[in-house]
């Protein structure tokens, strides 16, 4: 366990990320440093989402895998990055104004 | 080693012999279906229940957590995926922090357009004859249909003439702006129209001769649901405003009607007998209602003329009420005192409902409207010119508003922009206003021609955000399309609302 908080610290210390949330592939987070509503929200809707965009990737190329998915938003950038049976999910504040 | 095995008899059957067989031995059949018969139906639900569950993920997740520090030891893998997935991520966030991809990109998911366009121009043809004027026009909470309504105001006064309520399809293709959808016939001017909210059907008007009619559009044959009848319950003086109140049973509406006796009643519909049963009465007495600060001769027991009324959004208790001397004051639904006023042959006693009173205009208020933002604000305008933009808190008004020179006959929120409202100008323009600018003028006019017709009133589609219907003395509706700036809310729109909100007025 402790290597597994060691770990995402390691993640969450590059500044500009606003939270990690692990979930598993049901969708249910394990870990979260956002609330849990918040939390369970992101990693439901992000499991879809990934789970397609895994499967656009290995449409277009089988050999090819997906490593992370990345969306740029308005206000930030969500991360997430899957594997078969867990979800690590990221979101980034950046302080510029403007950004995308 | 090769060696001979013997095997049985392996037997072949003539196949030629069998198909000759077969060809000996043919029939012929034929068969058809009877005729088939069919019979159709329809169905048609009546009521509708809708009802929905969801489940909270509350629990389960605060139950995970709760394991958590014993469980996250025995997740299989969990480890693993962390250890793997840890390289590449940092490199992608370190990444992120650095890249310039997409700075200054704003995305555009709805197409602009910069101008504001008339799309229809509606117009009854039995209506122009009678030179009726539009009286009132409202969108159905679907947003697809518009009810017009007319009458006239001859020299000042309401003439007696028979005439219509008009409805149109705004959606489907066929629309033919020389003819309506459907005209119900009525037998004086309509002086007030309100769709439904709920029901796309179901509409309310108040008429010339004090009666609230309730009509459902989807009956052909005869559209009136409900009405109030001449009895002594109903109101003597021309309904100023009829609008939809939701009642303590969900679901159930009750119609609010205001007329310029000064009587406010709200009536349940009960549409089996065909008739409105009025549930609570309000009257308006001079003496009631005004606060110290105001004196006027004559002050007594004489009714109050009530011009305009819009309910609130946020509290279905509070309405507000503007009169025919300017007064405008906030009441409530579930007030106790009672009226001054005897409350003869009435089947409910009369209360008064006034509760707090602005500061009065100098005319009459020809139209209150609630902002659909922001619990305390609302606008009202009257016969001089000005648009008040007022708090709820405070007697003053926070801000007015130069709208034009001449009366203001109906001003309202855009459901879409906080800070934007339209106001119909005696002049026959639509003056569009957006408080987040500093400048005094307006951010859009529109000008649906006709000089000397004045604009009578107007809606905006709250379905449709970009449509605006606008009513006019010459009997035409215009539907007017808005341009992407006056109905995309800019991004600190709603900070400035509050901004503007909790503003002390001078």
């Amino acid at each position: 366990m402790a290597e597994v908080e060691e770990t995402l610290q390691r993640i969450e210390a590059h500044g500009s990320v606003a939270g990690t949330i692990v979930a598993n592939a049901d969708g249910i987070p394990i870990r979260s440093t956002f609330d849990s509503s918040k939390a369970g929200k992101y990693a439901d809707v992000l499991r879809h989402l990934t789970a397609m965009a895994r499967s656009t990737v290995r449409d277009v190329d089988p050999q090819d895998d997906l490593i992370v998915l990345r969306i740029s938003t308005k206000n930030q950038e969500i991360m997430v990055a899957p594997e078969n049976s867990y979800l690590l999910i990221l979101v980034q504040r950046f302080e510029r104004y403007a950004r995308a | 080693m090769l060696q001979t095995i013997a095997l049985g008899d392996a037997q072949f059957h003539s196949l030629i012999r069998a198909i000759a067989a077969l060809r000996q031995t043919t029939m012929s059949d034929r068969c058809q279906t009877r005729a088939i018969h069919s019979t159709e139906t329809g169905v048609q639900t009546r009521s509708s229940v809708a009802s929905s569950t969801q489940t909270e993920l509350q629990d389960h997740v605060t139950t995970q957590f709760l394991q958590d520090p014993h469980n996250m030891l025995h997740l299989p893998g969990l480890n693993d995926f962390l250890r793997q997935i840890e390289a590449p991520v940092i490199r992608e966030l370190v990444r992120n922090a650095k890249s310039h991809a997409f700075d200054g990109f704003q995305v555009n998911w709805e197409e602009h357009n910069q101008m504001v366009v008339c799309l229809h121009q509606l117009q009854h043809p039995r209506a122009l004859e009678q030179d009726l004027h539009v009286t009132s026009v409202s969108w159905s909470c679907t947003g697809a249909v518009i009810a017009c309504a007319y009458g006239r105001m001859a020299e000042g006064d309401w003439s007696n003439d028979k005439s219509y309520i008009c409805t149109w399809n705004i959606d489907h293709g066929g629309l033919n702006p020389k003819q309506a959808d459907l005209v119900i016939d009525v037998p004086t001017p309509v002086t007030a129209l309100c769709c439904h909210p709920k029901h796309p059907a179901l509409m309310t008007g108040g008429l010339y001769s004090g009666e609230v009619i309730i009509w459902d559009t989807s009956q052909s044959t005869d559209p009136v649901v409900a009405q109030t009848g001449m009895s002594a319950d109903s109101h003597r003086e021309p309904v100023c405003q009829v609008t939809w109140v939701p009642l303590q049973n969900k679901g159930d509406f009750g119609v609010l009607s205001a007329c310029s006796g000064g009587r406010i009643l709200l009536w349940t519909v009960s549409a089996e007998q065909g008739k409105c049963v009025l549930k609570v009465a309000f009257a308006l007495v001079q003496q009631q209602v005004l606060s110290k600060s105001t004196s006027f001769k004559g002050q007594g027991t004489s009714p109050v003329g009530v011009t305009s009324l819009d309910l609130s959004p946020w509290d279905p208790d509070t309405f507000l009420v503007g009169s025919e001397g300017g007064l405008l004051l906030r009441c409530s639904l579930s007030s106790q005192t009672p009226a001054a006023v005897p409350s003869e042959c009435l089947s409910v006693p009369l209360r008064a409902p006034a509760v707090f009173s602005f500061r009065p205009g100098s005319g009459p208020v020809h139209s209150i409207h609630c902002s659909p933002f922001h619990r305390n604000l609302f606008l009202s305008a009257g016969t001089d010119g000005l648009a008040h933009l007022h708090s709820l808190l405070q007697t003053n008004p926070l801000r007015s508003i130069r709208v034009s020179d001449t009366y203001v006959f109906k001003v309202q929120w855009s459901p879409t922009r906080p800070l934007l409202f339209a106001a119909a100008t005696g002049q026959g323009e639509v003056q569009i206003f957006d408080l987040s600018r500093r400048s005094l003028r307006p951010a859009a006019t529109i000008d649906p021609g006709g000089v000397g017709h004045a604009a009578t009133c107007l809606a905006f589609n709250c379905q449709n955000p970009g449509l605006l219907a606008v009513g006019k003395t010459d009997g035409t509706v215009g539907v007017w399309k808005l341009s992407t700036d006056l109905t995309e809310q800019i991004p600190t729109e709603s900070h400035l609302l509050e901004q503007i909100a909790n503003q002390v007025a001078e």
